[in-house]
Order: structure tokens, then C-alpha cells, then sequence
């Protein structure tokens, strides 16, 4: 199998790299609380370590996958974003999960990071983002991005139904 | 990756890492009834899920779960490796033959093989095979090899029996070995009918 390297990608103000062992515990104390309901949480310990695994996998068996994201200038991951594009998805998607330094604008500064490595590395035409209707926090996220609500819902296997978010196509961004 | 998966030939098989193309098969037996000892039978984003854990898996740990392909055709036969998600007590070495694919000893040719390797390219000094009690194909399979049940031992979660597998010195040019080698040598010679029904 040729083996995939996950990429390295810097922001004005953070780093998107590949998940780590020491990743596991911010992201599983994230599942573990209230703010990952709109993600299918809670979820225990050793559920967010294979997600941790499956995130890495999706890089090998797909060519692309998800970041973690850290500060430049603090150690630690503060989330997860990239794309996201199972077998049986409806489309490849952009997604977002922040659990430290909501605010401040770095959801929308790695997921446009992630939508451009989509575009122009990837050479996808077209993203999605699922969101749950009640996450207003996600929601606006989105629309900042410049995406669109679309009419039809997507059944998620494990988290519900999900608002589908049409993002701006390549050239519209150019 | 900063892990390379490792190749692994045998006398009828082929073991090298998952590969995209080999999802299919993985998941028509994992959301199969087949799965029901295995966590399953999974719905299909599950059994995605799974699979990408199990090269995330090789990443963290830096070993896990093999896929097996007949040398000629290359055909998918199974999956053999060690396995350590978080939460299991020990490493274990584990084994899933498609359902359609039994019969062959296909799995413990496999298994077999992947023990030789953690146990001299790993270095591991013991294993354990954690099995529902009711798989009676996978105990069996475990005792050809073998492993004897280990009450002692902390299980994952109540539910599953442990098999502690024989230690490295145990296999090391002796007469379980070379037992399990003429068993699977028996299975691999075309001329060969077993008395018995094979189960894996």
C-alpha cells in the first residue's frame, strides 16, 4: 500500500497536524462533556481513542482526512477539523470540533484551511458540512464560510439528523 | 504512517496491511451475524469506522491486524494480527475468517504466523485471545493453538473468556509446534480429507 503522509498545514495563528498518542485525553475529556451533543457524544475514553484511530486510518484508506488542531504559540490540541468522506457518505464533507478557544474565530480559520487543502491539493469540487440543527455555534461557522443551508437533511448513522451545508464552489472563492 | 506494515508469507497466504480495496469484504462480514461475537453485526459507518481504526491502530501501537489474501488469486480470506484498542487489559492476538472462507484451517495458518512474528520481530513474551464462551469455532481454534483458558486473567468487560497462548519457549522447536505445523501442512496438501468437520 502506498502510504499516505499526513500533511502538516499552518494557519496565521495555529497548526493543523497528525493525531498523536497524547491527543487522545483533550479530545476524550471534549467527548466526555456537554458540548460534544451535537457530535454524538458523550462518548467514553476508549471510544474517542479508535476514533482517534479510525481519523488516522481515513488518511490512509482515503488520501485525505482530519487534522488536529493546536495553537501555534500553546501545546495541545484544541480540536479536530478537516474532511471526512466514508464510503457510504453522500458526499465528502468539512468538519469542525473545537474544545478550547471557542471564540475566537479558529473553528472558521482551520475549517477554510481544510476547505482549501480540500480544492486545491485534493482537487475536490464541491464540500458539504453536516451540522446539527441546534448548533448554533457550528451554524454560524458555516454560514461565515460562506455556506448555504440545503433543503435535504442527512440521516447520520450515529448522530441523528444533520442540516447539509453547501459550501462556495472552488471558483466562487478565487 | 510512520509505521510500515510488515508482509508476511506463508505456505498458502499472504498477510499484508488493510487496503482500501479490501473494505468490502471486511464489511459484508462485520455487519454480518458472523460479527456477533466480534461487537457486531455493525451498521456500515461502524463497520467503516473499525476498519479505519484498525490501520490507526498499527500507527499508535505499531502493530495490529493483518489482512489475510491467498498467495495465487489474492483473494481476501480474513483478518489475523495483534490487537490493543484502549480498555483491553492485555495485547491481544486476535482472528476473523469470512464466513464462506472457513473450513480451509485458513485461520490458524494465519494466526500461527502472526504469533511467530509479535513473539520474535515484536518481542512479546505472552498473549491472550479474548473470546466470547460461546464462539465455540474461536476457542476451538485458540486450543489448536495451543492456549489455554486462564481464569485468572482480568477480561475485558465479564463477558469474554481469556486464552493465554503458550509463551515463545513453548513454540520453540517443540511438539506443539511441530503439531500445529503438520496441522496446517495437512490442510494445505490437496490430497489430504479431514475426518472431522474443519470449523476454521
Amino acid at each position: 500500500m502506498k502510504e499516505v503522509l499526513i500533511p502538516t498545514i499552518e494557519t496565521d495563528r495555529l497548526i493543523l497536524r497528525a493525531p498523536a498518542p497524547a491527543d487522545v485525553a483533550p479530545f476524550a475529556a471534549f467527548y466526555a462533556s456537554d458540548a460534544a451533543k451535537f457530535v454524538g457524544g458523550p462518548l467514553r475514553d476508549f471510544q474517542v481513542w479508535r476514533y482517534t484511530a479510525e481519523v488516522i486510518g481515513h488518511w490512509q484508506l482515503r488520501g485525505f482526512g482530519r487534522w488536529i488542531v493546536a495553537r501555534k504559540n500553546t501545546p495541545g490540541a484544541i480540536g479536530l477539523v478537516g474532511l471526512h468522506a466514508p464510503p457510504d457518505w453522500p458526499e465528502p464533507e468539512v468538519g469542525w470540533m473545537l474544545w478550547d478557544g471557542n471564540g475566537k474565530g479558529y473553528a472558521a480559520e482551520a475549517a477554510r484551511a481544510a476547505r482549501d487543502y480540500a480544492y486545491e491539493t485534493v482537487g475536490l469540487n464541491t464540500l458539504i458540512s453536516s451540522i446539527a440543527p441546534e448548533n448554533a455555534a457550528s451554524i454560524r461557522v458555516a454560514e461565515g464560510m460562506g455556506a448555504r443551508l440545503e433543503p435535504k437533511n442527512f440521516e447520520h448513522p450515529l448522530f441523528g439528523t444533520m442540516a447539509v451545508w453547501r459550501h462556495p464552489a472552488p471558483e466562487a472563492l478565487s | 504512517m510512520n509505521t510500515t506494515i510488515p508482509v508476511i508469507e506463508t505456505r498458502r497466504l499472504v498477510l499484508r496491511g488493510p487496503e482500501p480495496q479490501d473494505y468490502p469484504d471486511f464489511k459484508a462480514t462485520f455487519t454480518s451475524y458472523r460479527a456477533r461475537f466480534m461487537g457486531g453485526p455493525l451498521n456500515a459507518y461502524e463497520a467503516w469506522m473499525l476498519y479505519s481504526a484498525e490501520i490507526g491502530h498499527w500507527e499508535i501501537r505499531g502493530y495490529g491486524m493483518w489482512m489475510i489474501h491467498d498467495r495465487q488469486t489474492d483473494e481476501t480470506y480474513g483478518m489475523a494480527g495483534g490487537w490493543k484498542p484502549a480498555k483491553w487489559p492485555e495485547a491481544e492476538i486476535a482472528w476473523v475468517i469470512w464466513p464462506d472462507k472457513a473450513g480451509h484451517g485458513y485461520a490458524l495458518e494465519a494466526t500461527h504466523a502472526v504469533r511467530d512474528y509479535l513473539y520474535r520481530e515484536g518481542r512479546w513474551e505472552t498473549a491472550v485471545s479474548y473470546i466470547d464462551p460461546k464462539n465455540l469455532d474461536s476457542i476451538r481454534l485458540a486450543e489448536r493453538l495451543g492456549a489455554v483458558k486462564d481464569p485468572e486473567a482480568a477480561t475485558i468487560d465479564g463477558n469474554d473468556a481469556v486464552y493465554r497462548h503458550p509463551a515463545p519457549a513453548a513454540l520453540d522447536g517443540t511438539q506443539l509446534a511441530h503439531g500445529i505445523d503438520m496441522e496446517i501442512n495437512h490442510y494445505a496438501d490437496p490430497l489430504f480429507k479431514p475426518k472431522g468437520w474443519a470449523l476454521d
